[in-house]
Parts: structure tokens; sequence; C-alpha cells
């Protein structure tokens, strides 16, 4: 990092998901053109490390190819220059900074996804240790968050919590 | 690479091991080795080790098809690929269903465990219903078991190494000391052959984990070597431990010591735990308190192991479509397969309430048996027909000596199985061969190994083996072309443009003809009222036009309110993969009405959507301008089609700042497109302007939606693509089948 580059030059996208990867690619890719950039997409698939995984590992595998195809359409449009990395790691933050420092990022660059809530206890708490030990810049892109279709957020994360609701019925 | 691949696969020979121990030690020590002395008196033992050899057989089979095939599902994978999606679907759902069964089984072991360790029992009454403290305890268990999974707790994986290695550890302290205390006069009185056989049946739920093991088969490091090392390894160590635990049960205390702890109980009182009593008996309190929290930890990791794995069978399931892919989505949050879980936990519930414990362990045997039966047939269809890509690292010895055991044996002990759960069992097998006549046929994309083989060499084989292997074989992963119809003037040329798609794919053209009723009419009463003989007659000559093709017809009639939205249900009604549709002035009706609720429709498209500006069909000079993405892969493939079917020439038309770069891009874009033979066109200057001045010279112009939401303006009729109205030839704009987009819910009209 020599400082003197734009933020945007080398920028590292981490993506969580396709909704992630298309909110993250229509706030940062204007940036990214803007400084004559090169985007990394990283997706990071979490290893239990030694134990069965949460979810398949081929299924994440092929999610992660989606995302990054819709990362890829999202920079044809936008003729933006975009690299895709898929990691494995036990700890997202720390696979994030492993990238960043392997692709000499810029910057990491993401969109918060909704409030901090309960199950970041299980989880950890990925958003804050990007945020707080990062030795690059974290550069956070907020989501329109005083538009009044904001309301429509909610909704959107809604049915998540709706199926939450169902399977607290269910015990 | 090499450094992600150690990193994807992480799963090392103990944690392979653990999971197949783990899932198995729960239930055969913890829960029956009680009821297993009362029926089989000293033949327990046998009756365990017997259960072992049986098993045994079946985990050579499916060690050697983990080698060759580590992948997501195990058991179910193999089935399917190895015979085909008929036997796929009930491996998949005896697989899936035998695991929640089993699930449940643990769990009530569970709550036997916790009825004990808190000294609760007895029946708690909720209104008219009355549930005792074990059901609630294996209720509460199984909802916090299911809880965890669906929010990705990775802790508990981990958990799972050190609880085994802990049981493992007791158990040897309780077998070591346990034979100081033997006493061979202490062994109770061996029962018939016929007792002990039915006692086989009765603890085979002991012997279900080590198939879970391939079902994470993709996640263990070095397969080849570590998968039939942890399969073999885990059958054998449980049959050893299970055998020196029974023995030492029965020889250490004194006849009728146990019959009397399972007989012997207070109406309301849970009943003693076997291993435990006897446990606290010859080894003091200590042994006893110890016993007690292990099985509690054992139950709860079995039961773990097999939540986890049921998420495997679902999206292997899933990719084949046996099931709906839908099932298996992953949470945007938690990154679990949430769906697939909470219905899994939700069957685990309903069967700890509806089944007694005898039934649950039984449909888990039962189930499991099928598999295996069907597991060690699959094995001797892949040598048999022996692929060039069967490359397995581990062979099963005795070929076809062992996997015909194996599948003989397998099945027989269905023999010994609960009669209720057998009939259960069975029950779900037939049930899963219908889902797959009625449901999956249509659907799934994969034909299996053996009915490959039969139909390839079908001179050669009996007629009988050709026709019944046509008759299951999956008609779905069928590339099905959706033509609605409305303007007649247009229609021979969408049904023609529809019918070399659908036959370059070997497709089948859909027609339908949507009828428009206006929003007063209730749609059901329009079907008894309406007159559809017009509609009838422009199907008529839908199916004519489509004669020359040669491609499977189908026809459909479909009533809506709104003929847009009828297309977005029919593509989704009739599973199209391809929408084919003209756009004309109105062609369906479309400008000038509620916008948003289009918008609402176009932003996920059900399908890939080609749209035809038609000013005559006649593909034999295309011009396909592209500047790379989706749309214009989905460009290219019909170009390709069309030139296929047609001979038609097609000119690739990129538009660069730079033209080496434009050349260089496009020349791979082509060969990567399947469009080698196309002409190249590199140019630079004003996008529309070049595709105007190159489509003079084209008979038709293929345009990928360069931006999405293309459809939704199209039928807005907001759509301003000078270069569309400009040329004079056919237009053809294609957009891929996507998902909705929440920045586009969220921003609307503002892009």
């Amino acid at each position: 990092m020599t400082g003197t580059e734009p933020l945007f030059a080398r920028p590292l996208l981490p993506v969580a998901n396709e909704d992630d990867a298309d909110r993250t690619a229509t706030l940062a890719f204007p940036h990214v053109a803007a400084a004559g950039g090169t985007a990394t997409a990283l997706h990071v698939i979490e290893k239990a490390g030694g134990a069965p995984d949460k979810a398949p590992l081929e299924q994440r595998e092929e999610m992660a190819e989606a995302i990054f195809e819709w990362v890829r359409s999202a920079a044809a449009d936008t003729g933006v220059d975009v690299e895709t990395d898929l990691r494995y790691g036990t700890d997202v933050a720390e696979t994030i900074f492993e990238a960043a420092e392997a692709l000499g990022a810029t910057a990491i660059v993401f969109t918060p996804r909704g409030g901090k809530a309960w199950w970041d206890l299980f989880s950890g708490d990925t958003r804050e240790t990007l945020t707080t030990e990062s030795e690059i810049p974290v550069v956070v892109l907020p989501s329109r968050e005083d538009d009044p279709e904001d309301d429509e957020t909610v909704d959107v994360d809604s049915p998540t919590d709706a199926e939450e609701t169902t399977t607290g019925d269910d015990a | 690479m090499s450094g992600d691949e150690e990193l994807a696969k992480d799963l090392g020979p103990l944690a392979a091991l653990t999971i197949g121990v783990g899932t198995m030690i729960g239930a055969g020590i913890f829960v029956l080795p009680g009821d297993a002395i009362l029926r089989a008196g000293s033949f327990a033992s046998i009756a365990f080790v017997l259960g072992g050899v049986i098993a045994i057989f079946t985990a050579l089979s499916a060690s050697e098809l983990g080698t060759a095939m580590p992948r997501s599902g195990g058991a179910y994978y193999y089935v399917n690929h190895a015979l085909g999606p008929l036997l796929g679907s009930v491996a998949g759902w005896a697989n899936w269903l035998g695991l929640a069964f089993a699930s449940a089984f643990y769990m009530v072991g569970f709550g036997r465990y916790i009825s004990r360790i808190f000294d609760v029992s007895g029946t708690v009454g909720v209104g008219p219903v009355g549930l005792d403290v074990v059901t609630i305890a294996a209720l509460v268990g199984g909802a916090f078991f299911v809880l965890i999974n669906y929010v990705g707790a990775k802790e508990t994986g981990r958990l799972q190494n050190i609880i085994v290695v802990l049981l493992v550890a007791i158990l040897a302290v309780f077998t070591l000391l346990g034979t100081f205390r033997a006493d061979p006069a202490n062994l109770p009185a061996p029962s018939t052959v016929g007792e002990t056989l039915g006692t086989t049946g009765f603890i085979f739920v002991s012997y279900l984990g080590f198939v879970q093991i391939t079902s994470v088969a993709e996640e263990i490091k070095d397969p080849g070597k570590n998968l039939p090392r942890a399969v073999i390894g885990s059958v054998v160590l449980v049959t050893v431990i299970y055998a020196l635990v029974l023995v030492v049960m029965s020889a250490a205390v004194p006849q009728g010591f146990i019959a009397d702890l399972v007989t012997d109980v207070a109406p309301g009182e849970t009943q003693p735990i076997a291993v435990v009593e006897v446990g606290r008996q010859i080894q003091g309190a200590l042994m006893g308190g110890a016993l007690l929290f292990g099985g509690l930890l054992a139950t709860a990791s079995s039961a773990n192991a097999s939540i986890l794995a049921s998420s495997r069978i679902n999206f292997a399931m899933g990719r084949d479509r046996i099931v709906t892919p839908a099932l298996n989505e992953i949470h945007p949050r938690f990154g679990t397969p949430y769906r697939s879980i909470a219905i899994t936990g939700g069957l685990i519930l309903l069967f700890i309430v509806a089944g007694d414990i005898a039934l649950l362990s039984g449909a888990a045997s039962g189930l499991h048996l099928i598999i295996y039966g069907l597991l060690n047939i699959a094995l001797i269809a892949m040598r048999y027909v022996n692929p060039e890509d069967y490359q397995p690292d581990f062979t099963v010895p005795l070929f076809p000596l062992l996997p015909i055991l194996g599948t003989v044996l397998s099945f027989a002990l269905l023999a010994y199985v609960e009669p209720d759960a057998r009939l259960l069992s069975f029950g779900i097998a037939l049930a899963a061969i219908v889902w797959y006549l009625l449901y999956a046929r249509s659907r799934a994309t994969k034909q299996g190994i053996l009915g490959k083989y039969i139909l390839h060499r079908s001179e050669e084989l009996p007629d009988a083996a050709v026709s019944a292997a046509t008759s299951v074989q999956p008609d779905g992963g069928d590339y099905r072309v959706l033509v609605p119809l409305a303007n007649p003037e247009h229609q021979t040329d969408l049904i023609t443009l529809g019918g070399a798609i659908a036959k370059q794919r070997n497709g089948t053209l859909v027609a339908v003809h949507i009828e428009t009723v206006p929003d007063q009419t209730a749609l059901e009463s329009a079907r008894e009222k309406m007159d559809l003989s017009a509609s009838r007659s422009l199907l008529d000559s839908a199916r004519e036009d489509a004669t020359a093709f040669d491609v499977p017809v189908e026809t459909h009639t479909v009533l809506s309110h709104q003929s847009f939205e009828g297309i977005f249900d029919a593509a989704t009604t009739y599973d199209a993969d391809l929408t084919v549709m003209g756009w004309g002035p109105d062609p369906h009706g479309s400008p000038g009405r509620a916008e948003s609720a289009v918008d609402e429709l176009a932003s996920s498209l059900p399908c890939d959507f080609l749209v035809m500006k038609d000013r005559g069909f006649d593909p034999s000079e295309i011009l396909l301008p592209t500047a790379g993405g989706p749309d214009s892969e989905l460009s290219a493939a019909i170009a390709s089609a069309l030139s296929a079917e047609y001979d038609a020439r097609v000119s690739l038309l990129h538009v660069s700042d730079d033209e080496e770069s434009g050349r260089a891009f496009l020349d791979e874009w082509a060969s990567e497109n399947g469009l080698p033979d196309a002409e190249l066109i590199v140019e630079t200057g004003d996008v529309e302007e070049a595709i105007e001045r190159h489509a003079a010279d084209a008979s038709m112009l293929i345009v990928g939606a360069t931006e999405r939401g293309l459809l939704s303006r199209l039928v807005r009729g907001t759509l301003v693509l000078d270069v569309i109205e400009d040329v004079e030839c056919s237009v053809l704009l294609a957009e891929k089948k996507r998902k909705r987009s929440l920045w586009e819910r969220l921003l609307g009209d503002s892009r």
C-alpha cells in the first residue's frame, strides 16, 4: 500500500450472496470506474475446520459461481474491470484480510446487511472485525438509509424473519 | 489451487471416523442394550456382531463408490448415478426420511437421559393432550438441535470429535473394569436363533452412521485413503465396542438384573437405562454418572450429525431435480440451507410425537436396509458397465461375491424388522416411486449409468430390459420452449423459430394461447362459459406449423386477466426453459397498463426470454452484436441453434475502443460460445450506428439485453432503442432468466 493510490484503484469487494453482490456492485462500480481501477470480488466459503460444514460444499461452490456471474455481468454493464477470487477459511474476516494482502488491495469495500442481531453471537461479527482490525482502508457504502423506499428493506428481510418464526413454532 | 483444495477438504481421518462412530454409538450403547439382552439373552452380543457383519459388506461397497465419486449426497448420489432417478428417488427419500426417523429415535433416547438425570417423569397434561416428560424433553432437544443447525453455529461440528473420543474412553474404562467383575455364571440363557435375528433387526439402527460419512465425502481430505478407512473403520470399531460392552453388561451383573430394570418399572416412571445402571452397580456412582452424561452427549451428537447429513441428501436430490432445488436455498445471513433443515426438523418433531420408539428405530432401520441393498446393486452395476471415469481408489475384494452378499443380507434382514415399521418403510419406498413417476420424471435431469448402458446396447440386449429401461427414463431436463400466441399474423414465424430451437435442443414445443378475460369475470366462471373454439383452431394451426420440425408439441389454452401475467404464469406452470414471444404493435395488449405490475413481474424472469420483432422469418444472415455478458450468451446459443438448423451464416459484431483488443475479445468469445465459424467484425465508434450499418446486410438481428429490465420496458412501451425500429430485418431480443434483484426491487423505476 503506497497511500498515494486512489481508494478505488484496486478495491476488494467481499460479497456474501447474490443480493449482496448486486448491491455492492451497483454502489461500488461507479467509484471504481471513476478511479479507472480494477475491482476484485471475493467470496469466502466458511469452513468448520475439521468438522462437517453447515451447508454442502458443492452447493456453496455453485453459489459462488452464481455470485461471480452476477458480478461479471454488472461489471460488463458498467464497463469496469473485475476479477473474482474464491477462498475458503474458518474465519471470514481473517480470510478477507489475507486476500487483501495477497492482492495488494487499496481498500476493502462493502455494504452493510442490516442491523446487528443476536445470532452474531453464533456467527461472529465479520463486519465489526473488518472495520476495527483492517490494516488497509475500509469503505462502507451506505445503502440509502434516508430513502423513503428504505421501508422496503424491512419488507425484503421479513420473509427471512417469517421463516425464523416458523421454525420457532416448530420448536 | 492446491492450497485452496486443502482448505476446502478439511475433514481429516479422525473427523471422518467420528461422524460414523458418533452417529452409531448413541443408539447402540446408550439406548438399546437393555431390550436387546432381554430379547436375546446372552446372544445379544451375537445379535450386534451379526448386525456389524451385515453392515460391513455395505461399508465396503460404500467405500468403493465413495472413493470413485466423492460427491455431496453419498448413498443417494451413488444409487441415482448408477441406477437412474427411479431408484435414485427411492434412495433419496429413504435416506432423507430414514435420517429423520433415526434423529427422532435418538431424541427420544436423549429425552430418557434428561428424564433420568433430572429425575423427573410422568405425564404433563396440556388440555386433552398428555405428553410424558420423555417426549417433551425429546421435542425440546430436537427443536434445539434443529435451531443450532438452522443458524449454523459452527462450534457444534468440532464438539463432535471431542464427544466421540470421550465416549470411547468412557466405554473402554467401563469394559476394562467390567471384565474383572465378569463371571460366566451370570450370563442369561441364550435365546433362539429366530429371536436373535429379530434382535439384530431391532438393533440395526445402531449401524446407520457409516453411510453418513459418504454424504460429506466431498469435504474429506484425501478421500481415496481416508474415506474407506473411516467408513470401514467406524463399522469395525463400533461392532467391537458393542460386542464387548454387551458381554460385560450380561456377565458382570447377576442374572435377572437387566430384566428387572427393563420390566420392573412403576407406571409413569421412565425406564432405567441399562448401561447406566450396570455401570453404577459394578463401578459405583462415578461411572454411573459418566455413562449418564455420556449418553446425553451421544444421543445428541447422533441427531446432530443426522440433521447435517440430511441437508446433503436434499441438496443432491435438488441438483438432480428429484425435489425442487428451492428446498436448498441458502439463508442470506446464516449461510445454511434453512428450508431443508426446517423441513427435516419439522419431520423429526412430528415423528417424535407420532411414533413410539420401536416404530422410529424400525422405520430408520428398514429404510436404511433398502438403501444398503440398492447401494450394493449400484456397485455391481458400476463394475459391470465400467464407465471410463469410474476410477475408485479402493476396490471391494472378492467381487461380485461380497456385494451380492451385502444385497441379499440387507434385504433379508428387512424380514426381521418390526412389522409396522417394515410396512412403513415399503410404503415410503413405493411413495418415492410414485413421486418419481408423477413429479420427478418430467423434471429429473440425470440418467443412470445402467439405463444409458442398456439403451446404448439395445441391439444386443433382451427387448424386455430395453423397454423397461426406456419406460422409466427421465424425460425432464427436456428443453421446453414456450410460445405464447396472440396475433395470427406472426404465429407461423414464432412457431417456426420456437420449433427450430426445440429441435436443435431435442426439446419440446409448448404452444399456449392466452385468452384474456375481463377483470370482472372470475376465471373459473370464464372457463365454463367461454367459447374456446377460436383458441382451439389457433392451437391446431400452430401444431400444424410445428410438424415440420418433428418435435413433441403440447398445446394449452390459458385464461388470464392480463395477458402478460398469463405468459409468466404459463412459463412457470409449463416449466419452460425458453419463452419465444412476439412483440408487435401491442401483441399482448400491454402498453399503458399498470406499469408497476409489469415491473414487479419482469424484474425476475422465470425462464430465458426471446422476443421477436417480426419482419419476416429469414435466418440466412444473422448479425449478433455482443459486448459479452450472460444475455448475449443466450443470443449466441440461439444463433448457433438457428445456424445448425438453417445453415445460416452468423456474423459477430463487437464495438470496441481498441481494434486489437476488441478482436482478441471477440475471437475468444466466439469459440467459447460455440460459434467458431462465425464471421468476426470489430468496429470502433458509435455502437448503434455500427449495428445499423451491418444490419443492412443481415436478414436477422439478435440482440442480448445489454441492460437488465429490458423486457419490462419493452412491454411498457418505454423502450427507446432506435436501432430496432431503424433496421429492416427481424430482430430477436434475448434476455436470460434471472432472480429478482433486491436492488431493483428497492429502486424500482429510478434505473
